[in-house]
């Protein structure tokens, strides 16, 4: 008797820890030594109380959509986000996809390259050694992968800070004419997103004077409403939102702590204690190669040090 | 062999169903967070619920429902159908929005077609997505005659904002005027509320720290040219959006973010071109579209339910937000009493009233309506 029920439960799982196990524990190849030393650690060491079991993690999202070759993709978005347990806070920072600096692979460029050229190595070792920062893990996730989370999860219920209207928004998923254009209009206010429409609010950028800026704000907004409707899932819901996901996310957290870090974001519940932060100018200029920004590492550093520490 | 052999089948079946069981168990414990909303005329309110007034026009996925006397009926198919509003005549001003553009429609109350107000498709053979237009939030006038709009032009290159429009109900947007001039690459103003000597609008702002907030403005007659004509009515760090108008004219409610992500459902008197105190009445919910009922008892809005389903309907009683005045105080004892008497001498004082705590009502529950469009209230 039970081990037919423990045969009922493995049927159940294993589809899901099968995709799992593929899409999590990735292995990381640092393209330079970093300067922080160890990568990867289980936690960072912990500089006061407060920072006990505190870890950051880094979130790559791009454009993998059929104008690119799947093994050569820009980073659009980059989030270090930096989790507190033992405080119940989180602070997310947001690096623009456009910022010119030296790449981990050599030379100057975007540092949304840096993914490119040498993978979640590269992007990582990257922001380790210009931000003077220790990340633990990342994430990578598509395109298609944001929709498929959205929508395994029944969409995300998000106060939408102002209409977002484009022309010319690119219509590259699941066509045979990826340089083609739609119009998209997402309105302004509380209303639930599928993740359709939640990937039209947070990529596009024609119509936003702040162009990265603005699409920075609005991914942190749709990354704390995942958060908040992640809170409502159980344990029998994984094999659902496996299948969904199906190889569209990676990440370097073993699954084993996948399975721990679950009940720690449902802990999170003041949203005072979630702080966001993009790197308008003083902290980034204009001016540098190819419509790029430079960054003011004097405006820059003191502030990510403050909470990245 | 053979009670050995039934033993053996046995085992096997009781193996085989429990491993099932188990799998349709654990299935059976899903969050249901992907549940797909539920059509509301396959589920009525409750009976418990309470039923609304008159007849509520609210929309699902495309299309739009009535909701009176407590039951549900589709009203037109699913097919883009947005943010409704009524006419003088009781008939429904409404948006049909497409992959390109919207237009906006006149229906009647079941849903047939009267008129097409606007035509914002791109000519034909045009290539250039830009030449298609969007039209939203349509809002007639008390004229009867007149509907505002919020329009997307002009526009130009990569810009593309709304302004506020009017435009008569028999002709077209030809003969339309432009009343408000938008902050560039904000997407600009939205849903007009025409007011006695003018509209109420939500104005879409860069904030200094180059973040983009909402404020309610007020314009008494069109200022096409400039950004700061007519007046605000909420401050910047307010995030106010989506006002509605009491049907005596002398409230107003709106939400307001405070620059979180949640919407408060804040009211304040209104005396037709500004607003007196604001109270924050919701403090707790994400409120979208507060609408007032026709006979004043009470504002509907959309929120997400209990344990945070899509947006439902919930209803806040008037006494929520106007509690009555509370009862004749005792008057003053002829004999003794005031502060200075002593406690033997004078009246045991009258016990304030229980402070009787007025809560929302969730109307709906599995149906998840669109918060993004208006609802339209008819007595």
């Amino acid at each position: 008797m039970g081990l037919s029920i423990v045969s009922g439960g493995l049927a159940y799982f294993i589809p899901a820890a099968y995709t799992a196990v593929q899409a999590t524990g990735q292995v990381v190849e640092i393209a330079s030594p970093s300067p922080s030393g160890l990568l990867f650690s289980p936690t960072s060491s912990p500089s006061s109380p407060q920072q006990v079991g505190a870890f950051t993690v880094l979130l790559l999202g791009s454009d993998d959509d059929s104008k690119f070759s799947s093994d050569h993709v820009l980073t659009q978005s980059m989030i270090l986000v930096r989790v507190m347990p033992a405080t119940k806070t989180v602070v997310m920072l947001s690096i623009p996809r456009d910022l010119w600096l030296p790449l981990s692979t050599g030379g100057m460029g975007k540092i949304d390259g840096a993914y490119s050229y040498g993978r979640a190595g590269a992007a990582i070792a990257t922001v380790q050694e210009n931000f003077g920062v220790h990340i633990n893990d990342y994430i990578w996730v598509g395109l298609l992968g944001l929709i498929r989370v959205i929508d395994a999860i029944g969409g995300i219920d998000i106060v939408t800070s102002n209409p977002v209207l484009d022309d010319y928004y690119p219509l590259d998923i699941n066509t045979n004419s990826p340089y083609g254009y739609s119009r998209i209009a997402v309105l302004a206010g509380p209303q639930h997103l599928d993740g359709t429409h939640a990937l039209q609010y947070v990529r596009s950028r024609h119509n936003d004077l702040q162009s990265d800026f603005g699409r920075s704000r609005r991914q942190q907004q749709v990354l704390l409403a995942i958060r908040q409707k992640a809170k409502q899932l159980s344990p029998e819901d994984i094999p659902a939102l496996a299948q969904a996901i199906g190889g569209e996310i990676k990440t370097s957290i073993p699954l084993s702590r996948v399975a721990a870090l679950l009940p720690l974001a449902s802990s999170f519940d003041n949203p005072d204690a979630i702080r966001t932060i993009v790197l308008p100018s003083p902290y980034t200029h204009g001016g540098a190669p190819d419509g790029s920004l430079y960054p003011n590492w004097g405006y820059i550093l003191p502030l990510v040090h403050q909470y990245f520490p | 062999m053979i009670s050995r052999f039934l033993l053996g089948a046995f085992l096997a079946a009781l193996m085989l169903v429990t491993g099932i069981s188990t799998y349709l168990y654990l299935g059976g414990r899903q969050s249901h967070v992907s549940a797909a909303p539920l059509n509301p005329t396959l589920q009525t309110p409750s009976p418990r619920a309470f039923t609304l007034p008159g007849t509520l026009f609210l929309v699902q996925d495309g299309a739009i429902y009535s909701l009176s006397a407590g039951r549900f009926h589709q009203v037109t198919t699913a097919g883009g159908w947005m943010q409704p509003s009524l006419t003088v005549d009781g008939n429904l001003l409404v948006v049909r929005k497409s992959s390109f553009y919207s237009d906006i429609f006149e229906l009647n109350r079941f849903g047939k077609r009267l008129k097409q107000l606007t035509f914002n498709a791109a000519p034909p053979r045009s290539y250039d997505t830009g030449n298609n237009h969007w039209a939203f939030y349509p809002r007639m006038a008390s004229d009867g005659k007149t509907v505002f709009l919020s329009y997307d032009k002009p526009k130009g290159g990569y810009e593309v904002d709304m302004s506020i429009w009017s435009m008569p109900l028999n002709g077209g947007l030809r003969q339309g005027t432009d009343w408000t001039y938008s902050q560039g690459y904000t997407g600009g103003d939205m849903q007009p509320v025409p007011v006695k000597g003018g509209i109420i609008y939500t104005k879409y702002l860069r904030a200094n720290d180059g973040s983009i907030i909402s404020q309610i403005w007020f314009v008494n007659r069109p200022y096409p040219y400039t950004l700061y004509a007519g007046r605000a009515l909420t401050k910047p760090d307010q995030d106010c959006r989506e006002p509605s108008i009491s049907p005596d004219g002398r409230s107003i409610a709106m939400i307001c973010t405070y620059g979180k992500q949640i919407s408060n459902l804040v009211v304040a008197p209104f005396n037709g071109s500004s607003i007196g105190a604001m109270k924050t009445v919701i403090s707790n919910q994400m409120v979208a579209q507060p609408t007032w009922a026709p006979d004043g008892s009470g504002i509907a809005y959309l929120a997400p339910g209990l344990a945070d389903a899509p947006f439902q309907l919930w209803f806040l009683p008037r006494n929520a937000y106007a509690p009555p005045p509370p009862g004749p105080s005792p008057s003053p004892s002829p004999i003794g009493g005031g502060p200075q008497s002593s406690p033997a001498g004078s009246p045991s004082p009258t016990p304030p009233p229980p402070v009787v705590v007025v809560k929302p009502i969730q109307i709906t529950t599995y149906q998840g309506f669109d918060a993004a469009s208006t609802l339209a209230w008819a007595t």
